[in-house]
């Protein structure tokens, strides 16, 4: 029995937990028991418990490429796709921010103000302006690029399958940099002055400066933003579903939009017992990177 | 005080009558887009509302992009609207799912009638009658009457005449291009296809049910296809057919396939449109073709009003609210004598109309259309971008849709 001083706290937290029970834990619970059961949606009524028949199915099923599981080749290329974008806002992200962190750019809170924009924007909304903003005939892209006769026809940045993987995660990089950007920028912030003047008069340059102070006084914001990044973009199906909807064939068919599939498109060879085994599968998968992170994150290593 | 509450218990007696007794709901679900307005809706759902006193119409709206999903999971939750408008494509897997019933008794001899023979195929399953179509679509090519007698070219009447034209008007250094195609991962992706398909004596199932979308008239019509897909705007698979008016609009293209209010369009942009039915191909037994889609009413099979939801759908139906519908939204008409009322005598809906004849419906038999769309646009993707020669990416197609069909 808990004294009166130390239940305190619970009825505090008692609506949080609540809340997490019905908003988080439930939802959760109910895909772990729907992918032990073939259940679809075109027969609502009748599902049957198949034990671990939906996670052998992840590795056993081929629809379109008979040499590689409908899953396995999902999972792969939702880890390049992951990678391709996580490493571009990263890499844009740091540089921004020192942009933005530099004494010789004036007007910085009017640029820190734009920067935060293409965060703002409804992703779909911003998907939306990309699909256009990349249309080989009405495109504002392709129109400069020809103008500046940079190339002789338009660029087909959706329509051919390695570009269309490429230019997906590019725009997701893009609308993922500002909160990478800000939050680095605060991170630059609260590295001391002094450390830099102190490693000026010792005669150490700039790159000197940045990987031997500013880099790894910056590890611990990198981490954090990285891990929280690499769960965003994991999930990230507006963008795709967007502008290729997983296509040309199925260049940019990552994780999120092959569960989507099998959950209402291929119903007869999928549902949603088996797409929920492909959720937990994904769960596991980002949760365990997600614990490695904290751990090297406690560790203070990098 | 005594008198006050009486008045209080009488007053709530009141409002409980009313709610009781007056509101009867009827949900139904709307989607928006491809013609289909919010503002359209609503007014239908007012006009029911006073010719039916004591019923309130609650449309629920959603893009037609979105209108499968939301189907299905509210199906799958026990709460489906009492009508639901859908692609009468899904009618298989619909009735599959138990989602929608039969609904032959609601269509009398007298209705059955009105309508053309093609119209009921797209909304039957199983010999049975699932839903009453509301709106009808057939297409036919819209050229550029300019490009055409800059070129000298007289109109095509079959596929030699059609590359022909396409590939003398295109000059893509200039920006002009012989056909506009659309290639997204769409269901107009698909429709278009069908289109040479069908013209070319193809169809994915066969009268018994087999799957013969990897015959050797589907095979020649695919490599036509990809053939023609040389002289059109470049990236077709960015482009979704409804977005090709834009392109067409420009004046810079030579015909594409559309619906009637695309070319009424063009025509208010200033292009001069002329309309060609599609010619049949080279394996084909008629002169023309054309895909019948419809789109449908379909009363849940878990709604509590199915005698409301029917009266519904029957009030929405009638001819004079079909036509004022189809003439509003720039639909073809699913009604014989619709047909023939004088709106539709004009040259622009002829060639819409007198093509319904050599039409044959979208989606007959085919059990899991969303599923088999999207293993089309598969086939049609990999042989536009040299992945697979037609053959082989039509085999593989036939190989998925045998086991769908099963």
């Amino acid at each position: 029995m808990l004294s009166k001083k130390k239940s305190t706290p619970i009825y505090f937290l008692l609506p949080l937990i609540i809340a997490a029970a019905i908003f988080i834990i439930y939802p959760l619970y109910k895909v772990v028991e729907l992918s032990f059961y073939d259940a679809n949606f075109l027969n609502p009524n009748n599902r049957t418990f198949v034990g671990l028949e939906n996670y052998k199915w992840l590795f056993n099923f081929k629809l379109f490429n008979p040499n590689i599981s409908y899953f396995l080749s999902a999972f792969l290329r939702s880890l390049l796709w992951v990678g391709g974008s996580l490493l571009l806002k990263l890499v844009l992200g740091i540089f921004g921010a020192m942009i933005f962190n530099s004494d010789r750019l004036y007007g910085k809170k009017v640029y820190r103000s734009l920067a935060i924009i293409p965060w703002a924007i409804p992703w779909a909304m911003a998907a939306m302006m990309w699909a256009w903003t990349l249309n080989s005939q009405f495109g504002i892209v392709n129109s400069i690029l020809l103008r500046l006769n940079i190339i002789n026809s338009p660029i087909s940045f959706l329509s051919t399958p390695t570009l269309a993987f490429i230019t997906t995660f590019v725009v997701d990089a893009w609308v993922g940099l500002p909160f990478m950007i800000i939050m680095i920028l605060s991170g630059l912030q609260s590295i001391p002055e002094s450390y830099y003047e102190a490693a000026k008069i010792d005669g150490a340059g700039d790159f000197r400066i940045f990987f031997k102070i500013t880099l790894p006084l910056l590890k611990p914001v990198i981490l954090t933003v990285s891990l929280l990044s690499l769960v965003w973009t994991f999930n990230s199906f507006d963008i795709i579903w967007i502008l290729t909807k997983g296509g040309p064939l199925s260049a940019t068919e990552t994780l999120p939009v092959a569960i989507y599939n099998i959950s209402f498109l291929f119903q007869k060879f999928g549902g949603i017992g088996k797409a929920s085994a492909m959720t937990i599968f994904q769960v596991g998968f980002v949760t365990i990177i997600s614990l490695f992170y904290i751990k090297t994150l406690e560790r203070g290593e990098f | 005080m005594k008198k006050g509450l009486v008045f209080v218990v009488l007053s709530m007696m009141l409002l409980l009558a009313v709610f009781a007794f007056s509101d009867e709901t009827l949900r139904v679900l709307v989607p928006i887009g491809g013609g289909y307005t919010i503002e359209d809706q609503e007014a239908i759902a007012k006009e029911f509302e006073r010719d039916n006193p004591g019923v309130n119409v609650e449309m629920e709206y959603v893009g037609w992009d979105e209108l499968w999903n939301k189907i299905v999971t509210s199906v799958g939750v026990g709460a489906a609207p009492d009508v639901m408008y859908i692609g009468s494509r899904w009618i298989p897997a619909l009735a599959e799912m138990g989602a929608i019933e039969p609904i032959d008794d609601l269509v009398t001899q007298e209705k059955y009638d009105m309508y053309w023979e093609t119209v009921w195929d797209t909304v039957r399953y199983n010999e049975h009658i699932y839903a009453i179509v509301r709106a009808m679509s057939t297409k036919v090519f819209i050229y550029n009457k300019d490009l055409f007698k800059k070129h000298n070219l007289e109109v095509p009447k079959n596929w030699d005449e059609l590359l022909h034209a396409a590939k003398t008007i295109h000059d893509p250094k200039n920006g002009v291009y012989g056909v506009a195609m659309a290639g997204q991962k769409f269901i107009s992706t698909v429709t278009q296809f069908q289109h040479y398909l069908y013209a070319n004596g193809g169809r994915i199932l066969d009268e018994e049910g087999n799957v013969v979308i990897n015959d050797s008239k589907a095979i020649r019509a695919l490599d036509f296809y990809k053939e023609l897909s040389s002289y059109a705007q470049p990236a077709i698979i960015e482009w979704r057919r409804e977005d090709l008016i834009k392109l067409f609009e420009t004046g810079k293209v030579g015909f594409y396939l559309d619906h009637v209010h695309n070319a009424l369009a063009a025509m208010e942009k200033g292009v001069d449109v002329g309309l060609l039915k599609f010619p049949g191909g080279p394996d084909a037994d008629l002169p023309y073709s054309t895909v019948i889609v419809t789109d449908s009413m379909a009363i849940s099979a878990q709604s509590k009003n199915k005698e409301l939801a029917a009266k519904f759908i029957n009030y929405m139906t009638t001819l004079e609210k079909q036509a004022e519908w189809d003439l509003t939204l720039g639909f073809v008409p699913p009604m014989k004598r619709e047909a023939e009322l004088p709106e539709f005598q004009t040259w622009y809906w002829k060639p819409y109309i007198e093509v319904i004849q050599y039409g044959y419906p979208e989606a007959v038999g085919i059990k899991d259309w969303e599923a088999v769309q999207q293993v089309i646009v598969d086939a049609i993707h990999s042989v536009l971008l040299d992945v697979s020669e037609p053959k082989q990416a039509l085999d593989n197609a036939a190989r998925i849709i045998s086991i769908l069909q099963q």
